[in-house]
């Protein structure tokens, strides 16, 4: 695996993360819980924003692995 | 009328009438009786048997003397609910045995207890050592409560500092077959879910004996038929793994990369990853 396939790995892990979160955030019933989950969720949104920055980053570096 | 048929009458009146005062009376266990709650409570019983089995005495006597009992402890029930000097007559008054990690030695004279039966009402509680007890108070039902030192006490949560996940109360939302509608509003989720979430384990109501839902929305079910085994549900704890394992490959990057701009941007995201992780961890543990 190249860097830039274990990058975009990471990438849908985040975006699979963001996903599961809203998921508890629907199904759960606490106040609390949904507090924590809004805090998170928009701490993983700022980091997957920058990981998707840097896969177009290195998709530019190395376009012969581009997919 | 014959003397059974009279027995039997006297009886069925009696119970009735017993069952109404000993409810009109409170709903105590045996052991929270104070002396008179007792005694009132036996002599209640022992007018009911007597007229009972003797129909040569009067009905009317018993209903009345009966009534009588019944006015006096009730009457004295509710003063002491009002009034605080009669709840330390009727009730008796709590007596400390052991303050600031001394033994009374008056309070014991006076309470009848001898070390040996203080010993024992400690090891009751788990308390083998007297220099481990802070304070023990003997109540008026004669049970010994204590309360150790700090350090003897057990841990909690809050000493060691650690946040715990409020944790409601799971609401039980199948039982033998049948989806109870009203704890499922409560958890508000709807038979639809419900449906979905079977679907989802591959189980038909039918073979649910039991399914509650727990705080986060999570179904665990119990099946008629013991031989097929129900995943528990993983949804949150894989989503916490997914979380971690997201962090240490930022962290991984952050690392392996020569260039310093991307190495911000990986560090930078990692301690984020890190932050959520670390506020969403008492909630998705398991």
């Amino acid at each position: 695996m190249t860097v830039g396939s274990q990058v975009k790995t990471c990438y849908a892990t985040l975006k699979s993360i963001e996903a599961g979160l809203d998921l508890l955030y629907a199904a759960s019933m606490e106040q609390d819980l949904k507090a924590a989950i809004e805090e998170a969720s928009q701490l993983i949104k700022e980091t997957r924003h920058d990981i998707h920055q840097q896969v177009i980053h290195i998709d530019k570096q190395e376009p012969q692995y581009k997919s | 009328m014959p003397e059974w048929i009279s027995i039997i009458i006297r009886s069925i009146i009696l119970i009735t009438v017993l069952f109404f005062f000993v409810k009109w009376l409170g709903a105590k266990q045996l052991s929270q009786l104070n002396i008179f709650e007792t005694i009132s409570g036996i002599v209640l019983g022992g007018i009911a048997a007597f007229h009972t089995v003797d129909p040569y005495n009067s009905f009317y006597y018993a209903l009345l003397a009966m009534f009588v009992w019944f006015i006096a402890a009730f009457t004295i029930e509710k003063l002491s609910l009002k009034s605080k000097r009669m709840r330390d007559f009727t009730d008796g008054k709590s007596t400390v045995f052991i303050q600031n990690g001394k033994i009374m030695e008056e309070n014991l004279k006076k309470e009848g207890y001898s070390t040996d039966d203080l010993l024992e009402k400690l090891r009751n509680n788990n308390q083998f050592l007297v220099s481990d007890v802070e304070f023990a108070v003997l109540e008026p039902t004669g049970e010994l409560n204590v309360l150790p030192k700090k350090e003897n006490q057990p841990i909690t949560l809050k000493d060691l500092n650690i946040t715990p996940a409020p944790a409601k109360e799971p609401q039980t939302v199948i039982a033998d077959g049948n989806i109870l509608l009203e704890p499922l509003a409560n958890a508000s989720l709807n038979p639809t879910w419900l449906e979905a979430e079977l679907e989802k384990q591959n189980v038909t109501i039918d073979n649910v004996f039991l399914g509650q839902v727990d705080h986060q929305g999570q179904l665990f079910l119990d099946l008629y038929d013991d031989h097929i085994t129900v995943p528990e549900p993983a949804q949150s704890a894989l989503l916490l793994a997914s979380m971690k394992k997201c962090q240490a490959d930022l962290e991984l990057f952050a690392l392996a990369t020569d260039n310093p701009a991307s190495k911000e941007v990986y560090d930078r995201n990692q301690k984020r990853m890190q932050e959520a992780v670390n506020r969403m961890e008492p909630y998705l543990k398991s």
